[in-house]
């Protein structure tokens, strides 16, 4: 009795002995970039599921600049990270559509909206064996996205891919199903091009969509459509092209198809009117080339930090984000800002204070 | 006047007839389909586990922090969740085994009458409590209040889930105790509480060792609970107030993103979690068994 | 020791107090709002502030009812062959797989689900379903055809209600079993050998001496395992489909309670909706309670019936209910 007495204690402090063991190896870091003179603290991040591979990836590489800071991005969606930074569960959020008035109410203090890259909203789709890319326009993404178009070969898609042979199967549609800032700008660009779907559906991060799958995060989306032929829906462009799907054409004001590439995205960007206010957007852009369904994605943070080692190391890492990060943005696919924006990103971060005083970037971040 | 005509059927007929024999048969066959249905699933998770687990598993599995979007396959790994896990589950464990055995000691030696009842009830309820009720509850209080998704939080949660685990293995076992030897300690003169403390639990020993691997096996396999109060890390975190992943939560994560590289790191967890589990439920038995044969 | 441990059992009471008062005072702006029509309407949409829970329960019900459908027959037939005079050879390593897949955790089997038994069930089994059962006038409609691509492969919803219900019926299987056997073990060596003696082929003396007599006690074992299966999340909301309407069919997807509140609370945006998931809550909790103690009740009928004597109807040993309750 004594030995197997010994032997659940020796257990337990073993297991406490391995976990202080881990806590003392480090993360992995890579490359020797240059440090600050600041070494960070762990910070927690939640939203969007759109810009969750360009702020995962930026996490990493900022661990490697500020060691001690950890940024944890959870993406659950830009309507949760809206409420994890009203609610003060996590230090940033993240959403790709601006705040709303309801939820600028919401806010107990002021924040500020930092866009932080330019993305594109693809349609993208599942059609092995497709000639050419798919061109679709807006009316008729509409209009099967609300039903009304059911097959593939339907004529109003046909009129737009004269030469394309299309299958003769059901489209499969797939929607978020949580609360999304990449619905709203989809809807916000489905319903200006047809009035039907604004009538119908309208523009909100979640809607109540007449056909469809409904999935978690842009990744359930993907993964739906990676899973079923004949499927489409709207996911951000970098998803799209890491999982090998067709991402549509679309009808741009002049009447030129522009596929989403960081190029299409990137003119796009020139459009973002500062202050960011709830009906901000770059959507249908008048400038030649540019994709009609781009989206800046913003990160939340509030005015008046409490926590001034957590400001200092928020402010570094957008600071970061807003200079070095955006050389990662393309390999990910999704464009970087254009200088003159993110000149006025960097003014707007500029305006976070802590007691009183503005936080100023550690040098070298 | 056999059960068999009693239960108001008419009489067998006499001999074995063609019709009954073909029935009988029938219900052989049905006997074993039944047996394969158990088992084929049995074998297909195990299959499919191992096959694309153990194709996942390298050194960087275990030390390696998850991959990001840009990283090449078989580079990154489930180190933070591991940690994680053996964090959660541990001060869970630390929570409610103590109160557990408690409340079992409670039901099995003292517990007369009323507040007994009410309180054997209430470890019936809690066990069939759902886990994302335990999760639900915790993230409307704990998590809500502190401002923040946490560890402790998710062992609090496991601990609500645990506590009635303990409570009734340990009882169980108590209970089995033969009531002689507590009348001959108490007959000698020995206070309730050391006949309790140091011959009843003693004797029960191994018994309880069960019970809290079993409860230990189901704490490592939660993962709503998790879901909700934990939320989930990318980087390594060993501190109990930060959100924090475990293998568990990291699967679920995974299993639904379309990148290969994280659905492999799914299986891998699979594989992982799949031999703790089993290799506690194994020692658990095996423990259990040799106790059987030592009281017989 | 009496104080100590007592005030620990008290402290367990106050436990399962809490969880109910968070879970009553968090849906009652809810059920204040829309009173029973929140159990009737299926309408859920979060920005419009109209919350109905019926596409959830729905998908709870129907999820659970398939699982038992196909596991207690099964379960029934184990318990039997478990229970019959065969070499522990046979029986003792079949229990032993039983018990395996009883620990097998949640996530697993949604991994597996997901990944193999979804695509296998949706290109093979479901078309099979429609052509043997779909042309019966009003059960045919729940299983209707399905549609299929150019190369002539199903096009899957990635998941539906009779997914997750089979991999219900799996995971509720070894726990239902294990008291199905526990009951059937009860009914009388005279009475079971005596059928055989008067020369009783295994069927009938199944169908007419343990079966009447355990009739109850399986029921019990079958609510305990619908109770299972009705609080069941992670395996169930990976291979359920997701979405918040109510599916027209066996073969459509959505979602159950448990996996409506995994997947919504964390980004439940607006003060209705977080009280609707704990509203919703609520409803599970009442219906879990509520069959485990009709399974009780029922398991204690059946035990007394045969005569056992015992305070505590008959659970199955901690291996088994324990284990197999990881979500």
């Amino acid at each position: 009795m004594k030995t197997r007495r010994r032997a659940v204690v020796a257990g337990i402090v073993s297991l406490a002995v391995i976990s202080a063991a881990c806590s003392s190896k480090s993360s992995t870091s890579t490359g020797g970039t240059a440090s600050t003179t600041n070494n960070g603290v762990p910070l927690t991040g939640a939203g969007s599921t759109f810009a969750a591979p360009i702020y995962t990836q930026w996490a990493k590489d900022f661990n490697a600049v500020e060691s001690g800071a950890q940024i944890n991005y959870q993406p659950i969606g830009s309507g949760g990270g809206i409420d994890a930074i009203t609610k003060q569960t996590a230090d940033f959020g993240a959403s790709d559509a601006p705040l709303q008035t309801d939820a600028l109410s919401a806010m107990p203090a002021d924040v500020v909206q930092i866009p932080t890259v330019l993305g594109g909203l693809a349609i993208a789709y599942n059609l092995p064996g497709l000639s050419a890319p798919l061109n679709l326009d807006g009316a008729t993404a509409a209009d099967i996205f609300q039903g009304t178009i059911t097959t593939w070969n339907d004529p109003a898609i046909a009129k737009l891919n004269a030469g394309v042979t299309l299958p003769n199967s059901p489209i499969r549609v797939a929607h978020r199903s949580d609360d999304s800032g990449s619905t709203f700008v989809f809807t916000s660009y489905l319903s200006s091009q047809s009035a039907s779907f604004k009538k119908t559906v309208g523009a909100d991060s979640t809607v109540q969509w007449p056909v469809g799958a409904g999935k978690d995060g842009s990744d359930g989306v993907a993964g739906y459509l990676v899973a079923t032929e004949g499927s489409v829906g709207y996911v951000s462009y970098d998803y799209a092209v890491s999982n090998n799907l067709g991402s549509a054409a679309v009808k741009a004001s002049d009447g030129s198809f522009v596929a989403p590439s960081v190029d299409s995205i990137s003119a796009a960007g020139s459009d973002l009117k500062f202050p960011i206010a709830p009906d901000t957007n770059v959507l249908n852009s008048s400038t030649p080339g540019a994709y009609p369904i781009a989206t800046t994605t913003y990160v939340i943070v509030y005015k008046s930090q409490s926590d001034q080692a957590k400001g200092q190391t928020l402010v570094d890492f957008l600071h970061w984000g807003l200079t070095t990060g955006q050389d990662t943005a393309s390999s990910l696919n999704y464009a970087p800002l254009p200088s003159s924006i993110a000149t006025q990103a960097l003014a707007a971060l500029a305006t976070v204070t802590s007691n009183g005083q503005p936080i100023t970037p550690s040098s070298g971040a | 006047m056999s059960p068999v005509v009693a239960a108001g059927r008419r009489p067998l007929p006499v001999g074995l007839t063609r019709s009954r024999k073909t029935k009988d048969r029938v219900f052989t066959f049905f006997l074993l389909v039944c047996v394969a249905l158990a088992l084929i699933p049995l074998v297909v998770i195990a299959v499919f586990v191992i096959v694309r687990g153990t194709g996942a598993i390298n050194t960087n599995f275990f030390t390696k922090l998850p991959p990001g979007p840009l990283d090449a396959r078989h580079t990154g790994g489930i180190s933070n969740a591991i940690v994680g896990s053996g964090m959660i589950v541990w001060l869970a464990v630390v929570i409610s085994v103590p109160l557990g055995m408690a409340t079992a000691v409670y039901l099995s030696e003292y517990g007369r009458g009323r507040i007994a009842t009410i309180v054997r009830f209430t470890a019936n309820t809690l066990l069939a409590t759902p886990s994302i009720i335990a999760g639900l509850v915790i993230a409307a209080t704990v998590v809500t209040w502190t401002h923040s998704f946490s560890a402790y939080a998710g062992s609090l949660a496991l601990s609500i889930l645990m506590w009635p685990v303990v409570t009734r293995a340990t009882e169980e076992v108590l209970r089995l105790v033969p009531q002689d030897l507590r009348e001959g300690a108490l007959a000698l003169g020995v206070p309730r509480w050391k006949v309790v403390l140091k011959i009843v639990i003693p004797t029960a020993g191994s018994g309880i060792v069960t019970g809290v691997m079993l409860a230990i096996s189901r704490g490592l396999g939660e993962t709503a609970a998790i879901l909700l109060t934990a939320l989930g890390n990318s980087f390594m975190n060993t501190a109990y107030g930060r959100p924090t992943s475990t293998i568990t939560l990291d699967i679920y994560t995974w299993a639904r993103q379309p990148q290969a590289t994280l659905q492999e790191l799914a299986w891998g967890g699979a594989i992982t979690l799949m031999t703790t589990v089993l290799v506690l439920s194994i020692t658990a038995r095996i423990v259990s068994i040799r106790r059987q044969r030592r009281l017989a | 020791m009496v104080g100590v441990t007592v005030t620990t059992g008290i402290l367990l009471v106050g436990v399962l107090g809490v969880v109910l008062a968070v879970l009553a005072t968090g849906g009652a702006s809810t059920f204040s709002k829309f009173g029973l029509g929140f159990l009737t309407s299926t309408r859920w949409d979060p920005p419009h502030q109209e919350f109905g829970a019926l596409p959830f329960v729905f998908g709870t019900l129907v999820t659970s009812f398939v699982a038992l459908a196909l596991s207690v027959p099964v379960a029934v037939g184990l318990a039997v062959l478990l229970n019959e005079p065969i070499s522990m050879r046979i029986t003792g390593p079949l229990a032993t797989f039983i018990d395996v897949l009883a620990a097998i955790p949640s996530v697993v089997f949604g991994l597996v689900g997901l990944f193999v038994i979804a695509p296998w069930l949706e290109q093979h089994v479901e078309p099979v379903l429609h052509t043997v059962v779909g042309w019966i006038p009003v059960v045919g409609s729940l299983f209707p055809v399905l549609a299929r691509n150019e190369q002539g492969r199903i096009v899957g919803a990635g998941g539906d209600y009779f997914v997750a219900g089979v991999v219900l019926a799996i995971m509720i299987l070894p726990i239902v079993t294990a008291l199905s056997r526990e009951v059937v073990a009860t009914v009388p060596r005279e009475l079971r050998e005596g059928a055989k003696a008067l020369g009783a082929t295994r069927y009938e003396m199944v169908r007419l001496a343990v079966l009447p007599y355990s009739a109850q006690g399986i029921a019990g074992a079958a609510f305990l395992g619908l109770g299972r299966a009705l609080g069941e999340t992670i395996a169930v909301s990976m291979v359920i489909g997701g979405g918040s309407s109510l599916g027209a069919s066996l073969f459509a997807p959505g979602q159950s309670i448990a996996s409506a509140i995994a997947s919504q609370f964390n980004g439940a945006t607006n003060p209705l909706q977080r009280s609707s998931l704990l509203a919703l809550g609520v409803i599970l909790v009442a219906l879990s309670f509520g069959l485990a103690a009709l399974s009780k009740w029922f398991v204690g009928r059946g035990m007394r019936r045969m005569d056992v004597s015992s305070a505590d109807p008959v659970d199955p040993g901690p291996t088994q209910q324990v284990t197999a309750e990881a979500a």
